[in-house]
């Protein structure tokens, strides 16, 4: 993205072509990858033709002039079906935009299209019963996972049919994708992005954040989507970085903290040899490295499914009782548990929640990162409800959101980016969490590693 | 100790709730609810002491 829109402030390409490109790779290979819900192509082709009539004239619309991205289909667009992955919403047009689509399209960004995701938010494999399951790009043969919720938009990061898309991240939603598809993604600290006109699963845990192929770009869709709106109570009035100015290159000087207790330790093999590798090439670049244990992160678990189910069920309550055949089976039962949840293991669970982020920020006041595998395993099949680690068969669903509900549950920023693959040739996502409203330290790291190593730079093997 | 949770006692909670469940659904549901209120008694147990809720959530 930061490369596209250089080339189109330089005119050295065509807003229009890049958009009817992407059209025409969606129309190539959506089909198998049902990553989109709904394609905009009488919207972004006008946008576009406006983006090219302004910088023929030199005019500047914004940092992200001309770039065309992706929302996961949860974003309020004005006039535009958002369904949220449901049949519930299955022709609901809201009558405004989200804040952050405003602010993107502010940045001169044209929105291709609604992506894919689990019904609602409401799933970390990212399958769904009613739109198709996303296909990841990564296996050609077996139909496997993308990760979710954000699933339709890892999809089409991945597979190049939008630069940079919008996901949520409530127990990993972003960052799982991000690790399951090879691309990165950010879950930015609660509060630093708005989440007026997003569609909740639960508001306490709820995060907006990007998802692009490295780490730059996603510092430029941060830039352009951060700070207060008075239509979200929770958003800080703490200035906005120069997030893309933060990607100094170097982590010289910097403490990294490697959580090997709870994470590394319960990791398949692939996982910890890909991230002890990452962690030896960040210290290779001059970063320390420091051994850290969080003990409170037992808790998560407990503290998440009692507030994310009551949140949700809050939210639902109506459709659940009213309309219950038309939720999947997964997301129906999940939802209806919510309504067992007590006022008292709710409130303990927002205490819960103190307990962790107090520990996390005692541990950040003496490193700068912290650093983890993303997720314990890689892509599975789309029907496996087990997978093995270290000879012992896990539940696929908890076991994919054990290493990211902690920063949901605390509201650290924790950004996900590939670090290597698999012997079957699935990406592998290192973790790095950072202090809060302290995104740009989180970036710089990623972008150093980046710049140090390709596994962002892999494409998977499509045809198209 | 919380006394186990039953198909019927599991259908009279949900009823009064609201909500109108099969008897397929209900067994369905008791391993979920059930697994729900094991994390919270095991949560409670954690949490001695006097610690307040993050009601207001980071706001700076």
């Amino acid at each position: 993205m930061v490369e596209l829109a250089r080339l189109i402030r330089a005119r050295e390409v065509s807003p229009v072509e890049v958009v009817q490109a992407h059209l025409d790779r969606i129309a190539s290979l959506d089909g198998t990858l049902r990553s989109y819900i709904t394609v905009m192509s009488d919207s972004a082709l006008p946008a576009a033709k406006a983006a090219e009539a302004a910088a023929t004239s030199g005019e500047t619309l914004g940092p992200l002039h001309g770039v065309p991205v992706g929302l996961k289909d949860l974003y309020c667009t004005k006039g535009v079906k958002t369904t949220g992955g449901s049949r519930i919403l299955s022709d609901w047009a809201p009558p405004e935009d989200a804040t952050v689509v405003s602010r993107l399209a502010g940045a001169g960004a044209v929105v291709l299209g609604k992506l894919n995701m689990h019904e609602f938010a409401y799933g970390p494999e990212g399958v769904n019963p009613h739109y198709g399951s996303p296909r990841n790009p990564w296996d050609a043969v077996t139909h496997r996972i993308c990760g979710g919720s954000s699933s339709g938009s890892g999809a089409a990061v991945a597979a190049g049919l939008c630069p940079g898309a919008l996901g949520s991240d409530t127990g990993g939603s972003i960052r799982i994708p991000a690790s399951l598809c090879g691309i990165s993604g950010l879950k930015p600290t609660y509060g630093r992005v708005s989440r007026a006109g997003v569609l909740p699963l639960a508001w306490s845990f709820d995060h907006v954040g990007p998802m692009c192929r490295t780490a730059a770009d996603c510092a430029l869709m941060l830039g352009a989507m951060a700070g207060y709106d008075p239509r979200d109570p929770t958003t800080s009035v703490l200035p906005v970085p120069d997030y893309l100015a933060a990607l100094t290159g170097t982590v010289k000087g910097l403490r990294i903290g490697v959580l090997r207790p709870f994470f590394m330790e319960s990791a398949a093999a692939a996982q910890r040899r890909a991230v002890e590798q990452a962690v030896k090439t960040l210290e290779g670049l001059g970063a320390s490295v420091h051994e850290v244990n969080l003990d409170t992160v037992e808790l998560a678990a407990g503290a998440s499914s009692a507030v994310i189910a009551a949140e949700a069920y809050a939210y639902h309550e109506a459709w659940i009782k009213k309309r219950p055949q038309e939720y999947g089976a997964d997301v129906r039962e999940r939802l209806r548990a919510g309504a067992f949840v007590s006022g008292a293991d709710y409130v303990n669970g927002q205490r819960a929640r103190v307990l962790m982020r107090n520990e996390v920020d005692a541990v950040l006041a003496r490193l700068d990162v912290l650093a983890a595998p993303t997720t314990p395993i890689s892509a599975t099949p789309v029907d496996a409800g087990e997978v093995e680690i270290g000879g012992e068969k896990q539940p696929v669903r908890p076991t994919l959101i054990r290493f990211t509900r902690p920063f949901n549950a605390t509201g650290h920023p924790a950004a996900s980016i590939p670090c290597g693959f698999t012997a079957e040739g699935l990406p592998i996502g290192l973790q790095i969490v950072g202090r809060p409203f302290d995104e740009a330290t989180v970036l710089r790291v990623a972008d150093a590693y980046q710049r140090a190593t390709d596994w962002h730079a892999r494409r998977p093997p499509l045809s198209g | 100790m919380e006394p186990p949770l039953t198909i019927d006692t599991l259908r009279t909670l949900a009823t009064l709730r609201g909500l109108e469940l099969t008897d397929e659904e209900l067994a369905g549901l008791l391993p979920v609810v059930q697994a729900g209120r094991s994390m919270a008694e095991s949560l409670r147990g954690a949490l001695a002491g006097d610690v307040e809720p993050a009601s207001q959530y980071r706001i700076m």
